[in-house]
């Protein structure tokens, strides 16, 4: 361990920076190359194709300044095509997969390694794996590319979305994608079967038809989802998914092949590489047919395997074992679960029944929690979950260097003997940390108890076993290797405890995951109680018997020859567990890849490349001689970066995950014991969508479809493609009928989350009038409060009337849509219409009832005409209702405050009434300091939230309260209005004194007051308060500050940094997070927010079409930050002082009046100011020479007027910032 | 100069960008801190207004004030003011009312700041605007002379000078801090004099500058 840390963290992971143009700046690709780490040169095979250039494109090198920013990021292609075949000379080892690439075949790639190799799904089969880029081409024909880019968002959606999620699967929405982006494909030649094209060609008609069928096959699976889900038949919704994702896959296979037909068919004289093998036979494209070699490949030596092992009751276990193993050479799985640890296909599917479920979605999630650990130099074994993944770890490097040595032609008793006591002993390790998941949570116990006992079982099992072998051979003492019949049995026990831990295991993280993860103290003491507790047996004599490892191992074997109980040879230590460093010195592992893939396949030693060996070297920086051995006999195989297995079935593999340091440590055992990968962490990957977090990116993207590996269980790619497509011609006219739909939909762009963020006006409209389910709500809001931002309503009317007539060409969902059109005029004119601005839409929208929908609607066309009527002569919506529904639906704050409340007394003595009444009738007008801090604080808040709660959704669209004096935006310029008159107001009151005593004691009243509000989460008022005691021109009355005491100082200080606008208001935004209305927050920071948003983004953005389309992102963000705002439109139940609110509007309106005349207000305290105290003589300034000739006023401050002919600014209102 | 090899901590400057309402300020601003391949910017979180920039070798990190959309908000100009230790004045060479507020603006800021010396840039925003063009650049060009700040014709349309604006401000925040340490460690042994000589040599020197599109 020790020796592992003081490694350089990051030495084995740093890959050096290869053939591939990356596009950086000078300075880092300097950086780059005088890297210590980064002189082996790790590159693919030896090209057919030149160069990879042309997968990247250079950016242009505009290195602005020194700004990093400057650099354009490479383009990432999510598809490549291989332009040669390729057959890696290793298909498979225990932790890389190689992919065998044939002309033709498309990939979907998740991210490409530094050095040219990228991690891909072959569409074809699905399998994942590493393969050459530079055996590829990008592939992006305008055709495909609506399909391509749909198969992205479904594999997205598929795979990040948790199965359960009635709502994204329940609309069907991410089937329209795939449907779209075929018809997209077809739409130019070939959308209908009466195409002279498709009449012409026969071999256009047949690849047309297939991939229709195949299409039907989607659709038609994904109805079985849409019931599995209904059902809540959560595994059979996995299988399904994992069904789709195969059949979108061949999908985009069919169309690639089709594309190829067609070319070829349109430029017949033009050979392709592609149409070459076209145009011998239409049904053998450049495409291989699913039924390629690859799955005969797999059962061959699984059968093989099968047959070599001996011993009967092992057999099926054995065979399956390998079966498995080959299975996933097709698909490399991301398991966490290395080589040896590869389940059988019904473990597999038992382990995702359980928690994969729910495990899906939180994939992320279990992962973060390894990331949150805190570096391995912090001794940090104390949080449960990185227990469980060392103990894990440690036990699956135990068992799979004792399957390799099982695999051994000779085994020596008590090195056997060791083995498997070291495995038993991180067995029970692992079981105590489970078991203390469960102590921890009992509610838990009986999720886990299953599994536990299997696990337990299981290692008992092993253990039984492994005695029953070692009291065998005490029979005949004279050999000292274990037979090899025994290791069959041994091999499957051992495989048992695998499957089992796995299970047990990705059970417990699920818990951790549910319960939280804890720290926990693991002192080896309690270790052995608990073992005790679960593996009686074990331990029984292993108390008195304390060897060391190196000990135990000869001993172990006399003890055997003793005793037949081979217990104690297998028994615990109770002292710390074994670090399986010392294990590898021990002995060198055997390679486990050799154990456990096809031997024979594997050429036993192929001419080293030179440029090889060093790539081995990183790997034994880190770590310990074995890996040297390991890694040394690896270097037959092509250099690759590997992809980590190490991930349980839930967690997933990222490769750039930042997190390296404790996880990799033990990642690093597993690269010891079973010479599987070090993750490529370190290195840089370009991945698709770079742009974004990569981190989220890789991991929600990196599960290879499970059915995949598992071919028993799913229906295998020919089935899916032979037995359906002859059966369902029928099937077929249905998406025919559903693809001649005419539709936006290609030109929609989406997010990660599904949602809409971008789109041209039809594909919105489309949108907002979907048959299939109820449009997403804060979609709608958005579109309605935002839409006369990127279109008119006169378009947006025609837009819908283009909706309205274009989709009675498809019968089947003309009336819901039809329906839903006129449910969207009906919600603008009732809730959204604005009349100055859609007046002129107005005849258009009567002409459509009258003509259009009242051929079809003739009630709904009736009401929509009454509608219109009323509309024009309405003040105000018909029908109010927050315009952008995200904040609360109710409008009053008796939804928070029930209405029994009491409602706080007014702090108001009678004098204090009676001043005012004497005020009122022309008597002498009270001060601040007349008043209770609190009823002030209370009248403001009132004042300042009646202003808040009038302003309107439109006022804060488009800047507009920034244009034309605010015009538009009468209520946002209120209520700054008032803040600025509040601030005015305190600095006016302090600055009326002569006295400084008098002085510091208004001071001091507002710090009560700027209080007061902050209780009542009074934001705004409490910035203006702040806001004008830290004013210059109040701030420097040092004399006056003197006298105000120490403990308000400090509490200014602290209601100060609630408003701080520092970090962007951060402060400020974590109060108002999660802050339950009443609540009135700066209006300030909602305006800069939407200022930005609304010059911060585009308002159009490129779809991956290369459409030019509406960037609705922006629009939703300006939406969401007016919910927000919205949110805390809600009055105060505070009750109203009449009196005193008039004499504050008049104290403000004062202050405004004074200053009317001149100069603005800021400057005309600051001049009191100086008058009050001057400054010191030494401190005076010498004035400035005035920027403008026009200079006429004199003495000391001459130059505050020095620009008179700008400064309109009265009020405090309108001057420039 | 510091040494080579001393240690130099990131150093970290709050630049407040100010200008007339209109100018396209917070442009500026968004292109600035906005990596252009980001697709959707975001506007509340912490460091939406935070960058790192290296000028002449050295990190540092800028963390940008706009006022942008609380212009109303008078009161809240003095904290903005005291708290930016840099200033670019923003004006748009369409608008000559723009530019004269630029007066008012730098007025306030030397008595907030209590301190002619602060670094300012002058910037004449909308430069692709030319045939709207207002505002004399010989003119601009006199008055940021005579402010001893240095001017920059910039768009944001069309990302010209965005970077540069923000690099020079940066630049002259790095130098004055480098004077400041060096005085400090003058201080112990050479006179003052010296230093008063370097200082107007230096600023003489930024005083030429004029960066025109």
């Amino acid at each position: 361990m020790a020796m592992l840390n003081s490694q350089p963290a990051r030495s084995s992971l740093q890959v050096a920076p290869l053939a591939i143009q990356k596009t950086r700046s000078n300075g880092s690709s300097v950086a780059d190359s005088s890297d210590p780490y980064s002189q082996s040169q790790i590159t693919p095979p030896a090209t057919p194709n030149g160069s990879q250039e042309d997968l990247y494109t250079q950016a242009q090198e505009h290195v602005q300044m020194e700004i990093e920013m400057a650099n354009e990021p490479p383009v990432f292609h999510n598809f490549l095509r291989a332009f040669y075949p390729f057959q890696p000379e290793n298909i498979v080892n225990d932790s890389t997969v190689t992919l065998p690439l044939n002309e033709g075949d498309v990939v979907l790639v998740h991210s490409i390694h530094t050095n040219g190799w990228a991690d891909g799904t072959l569409l074809v089969n699905g399998a994942r794996g590493w393969l050459p880029t530079n055996y590829c081409e990008a592939y992006d024909p305008d055709e495909m590319r609506s399909l391509l880019k749909a198969l992205l968002n479904f594999w997205d959606m598929m795979r990040a979305t948790c199965g359960n999620d009635s709502e994204m699967f329940g609309n069907q929405e991410f089937m329209k994608g795939i449907i779209a982006g075929v018809r997209y494909l077809l739409r130019t030649h070939c959308l209908t079967r009466e195409s002279p094209l498709v009449q012409q060609y026969d071999g256009l008609r047949r690849n047309r038809k297939s991939l229709l069928s195949e299409l039907s096959c989607l659709v038609k699976t994904a109805r079985r989802l849409h019931d599995a889900q209904r059902m809540g038949n959560v595994e059979e919704v996995n299988e399904v998914v994992d069904e789709m994702i195969l059949r979108a896959f061949k999908i985009v296979t069919k169309g690639v092949r089709f594309l190829d037909v067609l070319e070829e068919e349109r430029r017949p004289l033009v050979p392709t590489i592609a149409a070459i093998t076209a145009a011998e036979d239409n049904q053998v494209p450049p495409t291989p047919p699913a039924e390629s070699s690859n799955f005969d490949a797999g059962y061959g030596p699984a059968a093989d395997a099968g047959s070599r092992a001996e011993d009967d009751g092992e057999t099926a276990e054995r065979a399956q074992y390998a079966a498995s193993d080959v299975a996933r050479s097709l698909t490399p799985a991301e398991n966490r679960l290395s080589s040896v640890c590869t389940q059988n296909t019904n473990a597999r599917r038992l382990s995702q029944v359980g928690p994969l479920q729910i495990h899906r979605p939180s994939s992320t999630l279990s992962h973060r929690l390894s990331i949150a650990g805190p570096s391995p130099l912090a001794h940090s074994q104390n949080l449960v979950s990185e227990k469980l993944n060392a103990c894990h770890d440690i036990f699956l490097s135990h068992l799979g260097s004792f399957i390799g040595r099982l695999h051994l032609q000779s085994q020596s008793r008590p090195s056997l003997a060791r083995a498997v006591k070291q495995s038993a002993t991180s067995g029970g390790q692992l079981l105590v940390v489970v078991d203390v998941v469960c102590t921890h949570n009992a509610a838990v116990i009986d999720v886990l108890e299953q599994s536990r006992a299997a696990m337990y079982d299981r290692i008992q099992e092993l253990v039984h076993t492994a005695r029953d072998i070692l009291a065998n051979a005490t029979l005949d003492m004279e050999e000292d290797v274990i037979v090899p019949q025994d290791n069959g049995r041994l091999l499957g026990a051992a495989t048992g405890c695998v499957k089992a831990t796995g299970e047990c295991v990705a059970k417990t993280k699920w818990v951790i995951e549910r319960i939280g993860d804890f720290e926990f103290e693991f002192d080896n003491g309690s270790l052995g109680v608990n073992f005790d507790l679960s593996a009686l047996t074990l331990v029984r004599e292993e108390k008195d018997s304390k060897y060391c490892p190196s000990e135990s191992a000869s001993i172990a074997g006399s003890t055997v020859s003793e005793t037949p109980t081979a217990s104690t040879a297998i028994s615990v230590t109770s002292s710390a567990p074994v670090p399986s460093v010392v294990l590898s010195i021990d002995k060198p592992l055997p390679d486990v890849p050799q154990v456990t893939s096809p031997i024979t396949e594997q050429p036993v030693s192929h001419p080293l490349p030179s440029d090889s060996r060093p790539q081995s070297l990183p790997m034994r920086d880190r770590a310990s001689s074995v890996v040297q051995t390991a890694s040394y006999n690896r270097a037959d195989l092509p250099p690759l970066p590997r992809i980590s297995t190490a991930s349980l079935p839930m967690d997933t593999y990222s490769p750039l995950e930042p997190s390296s340091t404790n996880g990799s440590d033990f990642r690093s055992f597993r690269s010891e014991s079973m010479t599987a990968s070090s993750s490529g962490s370190g290195s840089t990957y370009l991945s698709r969508h770079s742009e974004s977090s990569i981190l989220s990116q890789t991991s929600t993207r990196a599960t290879t479809p499970d059915s995949t590996q598992a071919p028993r269980n799913q229906p295998s790619f020919s089935d899916l493609s032979t037995t359906e497509t002859t059966s369902q011609a029928e099937e077929v006219d249905d998406v025919e009928s559903r693809l001649i739909e005419k539709t936006f939909a290609h030109e929609l762009v989406f997010n990660k989350e599904g949602q809409v963020t971008g789109g041209s006006l039809p594909a919105l409209v489309e949108r907002l009038t979907t048959h299939e389910s109820t449009p997403d709500a804060m979609f709608v809001s958005t579109f309605y409060l935002t839409f006369r931002l990127f279109c008119t309503p006169t378009a947006l009317t025609q837009a819908l009337v283009e909706r309205f007539d274009y989709v009675g060409e498809s019968s089947t969902i003309a009336a819901p849509v039809r329906l839903r059109t006129y449910n969207v005029f009906k919600g603008w004119l009732e809730s959204h219409w604005r009349e100055e601005t859609d007046r002129e839409a107005l005849d258009l929208i009567k002409e459509f009832a009258q003509v259009k929908l009242a051929a079809i609607l003739p009630s709904a066309a009736k009401r929509l005409l009454d509608l219109a009527e009323k509309v024009s002569v309405a003040d105000g919506a018909l029908v109010p209702r927050f315009v952008s529904s995200m904040g609360k639906s109710g409008a009053t704050g008796t939804h928070y405050i029930p209405a029994e409340t009491l409602v706080p007394a007014p702090a108001m003595t009678r004098s204090q009434t009676n001043a005012l009444t004497a005020w009122k009738a022309g008597g002498s007008c009270p001060s601040i300091l007349d008043f209770d801090p609190l009823e002030i604080a209370r009248q403001l808040t009132i004042k300042q939230m009646s202003l808040f709660c009038s302003i309107l959704p439109e006022e804060l669209l488009g800047s507009k309260w920034t244009k034309l004096a605010g015009v538009g935006a009468p209520n946002v310029k209120a209520m700054s209005a008032f803040t600025t008159g509040l601030s005015n107001l305190v600095a006016d009151t302090i600055l009326q004194y002569d006295e400084v005593k008098k002085r510091a004691l208004v001071i001091k009243h507002w710090i009560k007051i700027a209080s007061q509000c902050s209780s009542l989460h009074n934001y705004d008022a409490l910035m203006a308060i702040t806001c004008a005691l830290t004013d210059t021109s109040i701030k420097r009355l040092k004399m006056t500050w003197d006298t105000v005491s120490v403990k308000r100082k400090e509490m200014l200080k602290s209601l100060q940094s609630t408003v701080d606008f520092n970090q962007n208001y951060k402060a400020l935004r974590a109060r108002l997070h999660d802050r339950v209305p009443p609540c009135l927050p700066f209006l300030g920071m909602f305006l800069t927010d939407l200022t930005f948003v609304d010059v911060g983004n585009p308002a159009t953005k490129t779809s991956d079409t290369g459409l030019v389309v509406i960037n609705f992102d922006k629009h939703t963000r300006t939406a969401k930050s007016i919910g927000e705002l919205q949110r805390f439109q809600i009055p105060y139940r505070l009750t109203e002082v009449a009196d005193l609110q008039e004499w504050l509007s008049s104290q403000i309106d004062r202050v405004r009046e004074k200053d009317k005349a001149g100069a603005n207000t800021q400057a005309s305290h600051y001049r009191k100011s100086l008058l009050l105290e001057p400054r010191e003589v030494q401190q005076l300034r010498t004035p400035v020479e005035p920027p403008t000739p026009a200079v006429t006023g004199s003495g000391m401050f001459a130059w505050m007027r020095s620009n008179s002919g700008t400064t309109t600014a009265t009020q405090g209102l309108s001057a420039p910032l | 100069m510091p040494s080579r090899f001393t240690y130099q901590p990131v150093r970290e400057y709050h630049v407040v960008v100010l200008g007339a309402g209109g100018v396209g300020k917070s442009c500026l601003t968004a292109q600035f801190v906005h990596n252009e391949w980001i697709e959707s910017y975001d506007p509340t979180i912490e460091d939406s207004y935070r960058t790192q920039v290296t000028v002449d070798g050295r990190q540092v990190v800028l963390e940008i004030l706009d006022t942008a959309g609380t212009d109303q908000f008078v009161a809240m100009r003095d904290l903005f003011l005291k708290s930016g230790q840099g200033f670019l004045l923003v004006f748009s060479i369409a608008s000559r009312s723009s530019f004269d507020e630029l007066a008012t603006l730098r007025e306030e800021i030397l008595r907030i700041k209590d301190d002619d010396t602060v670094p300012i840039v002058m910037v004449g925003n909308k430069a692709d605007l030319e045939d709207q063009r207002a505002v004399d650049r010989a003119r601009a060009f006199g008055v940021s002379r005579s402010w001893n700040a240095p001017y920059y014709e910039s768009s944001a349309r069309t990302r010209t000078n965005v970077d540069e604006v923000f690099i020079d401000l940066c630049r002259q925040l790095c130098r004055r801090e480098d004077m400041l340490e060096e005085r400090a460690r003058d201080d112990l042994g050479q006179k003052m004099s010296d230093e008063a000589a370097k200082k107007r040599r230096r600023r003489r020197r930024r005083k030429e500058k004029c960066v025109i599109l």
